[in-house]
């Protein structure tokens, strides 16, 4: 039950509901709320997240396989998005970014591409 | 022109001669049939792309179109919306992939580039992350 269910049925309390989930890769134990208020979909620690909604159909997935960061994508507004895939079923998610991940695992993936760019990237100082 | 087959010709007709064999494909939309027009910037896209064997994106404007369901290429997907490029993607081979999400509902594909596509747009949808001071100095000075 959440923390709204809580209050529209009358039993108005003051403590905070908090859920954790252990992440599957790393073992850490996290609190499902993050700083801002969003709700945390992956591990602080190292940004694997856990296949548990289907974003095709909507609703609970049974899959449940490991989710592992692949990509940065980024919002008009400039917020950063981490991009999942599902190990076992290569589903793709996108999470937002919370303020306390991992800010070198963040920029690892973020500077990926430029690492291993497909053509030279010199032609474009002539540009 | 005598009709092929009258009744006066009798056994005397020969037996028809077999079509020859056509290397182009005309029927079921031949060999353009891959082809598409791209619904970002309108440029008509042929199918076969240098590099890559299912190419699903425009090379110029990287824009998509959202046809496919969980398996790429069924075109089991009753949204038809505009796909565009969301982010890049790096495999352990090296290989970029280019990460298309849709606009109408926000689902996501991925997609290996190919050797044809805007290499401009490549590079900027590489560099978006640290084009904004925002994000990407907060991450950068907590480093």
């Amino acid at each position: 039950m959440s923390h709204d269910e809580h209050a529209r049925q009358g039993g108005l309390s003051n403590t905070l509901k908090v859920d954790t989930f252990t992440c599957v890769w790393c073992g850490l134990t996290v609190s499902t709320f993050a700083a801002e208020g969003i709700r945390r979909e992956h591990c602080p620690s190292c940004l694997h997240s856990r296949h548990v909604t289907d974003h095709v159909e909507g609703g609970p997935s049974d899959c449940g396989a490991r989710m592992t960061p692949i990509a940065i994508a980024v919002l008009r507004t400039g917020d950063w998005r981490v991009v999942h895939r599902c190990v076992r079923c290569d589903e793709l998610t996108s999470d937002p970014v919370c303020a306390d991940d991992n800010q070198l695992i963040l920029m690892r993936i973020a500077v990926r591409p430029l690492a291993q760019p497909p053509f030279p990237l010199e032609a474009f100082g002539t540009l | 022109m005598p009709r092929r087959t009258s009744a006066r010709d009798g056994g005397r007709s020969r037996p028809r001669r077999p079509q020859r064999h056509k290397d182009v494909p005309y029927r079921y939309g031949g060999h353009r049939e891959r082809d598409f027009r791209c619904v970002g910037c309108r440029l008509d896209v042929p199918g076969q792309a240098p590099g890559t064997a299912h190419r699903n994106h425009c090379p110029h404007c990287l824009a998509s179109l959202h046809v496919d369901d969980r398996v790429p290429g069924d075109r089991a997907a009753s949204c038809r919306g505009r796909m565009e490029a969301f982010g890049l993607s790096v495999r352990p081979d090296g290989e970029w992939m280019l990460i298309h999400r849709c606009l109408a509902c926000e689902e996501l594909s991925a997609n290996r580039i190919a050797g044809d596509d805007n290499v401009l747009a490549l590079v900027r949808l590489a560099l978006a992350p640290l084009r904004d001071p925002g994000v990407a100095g907060r991450v950068l000075l907590t480093l």
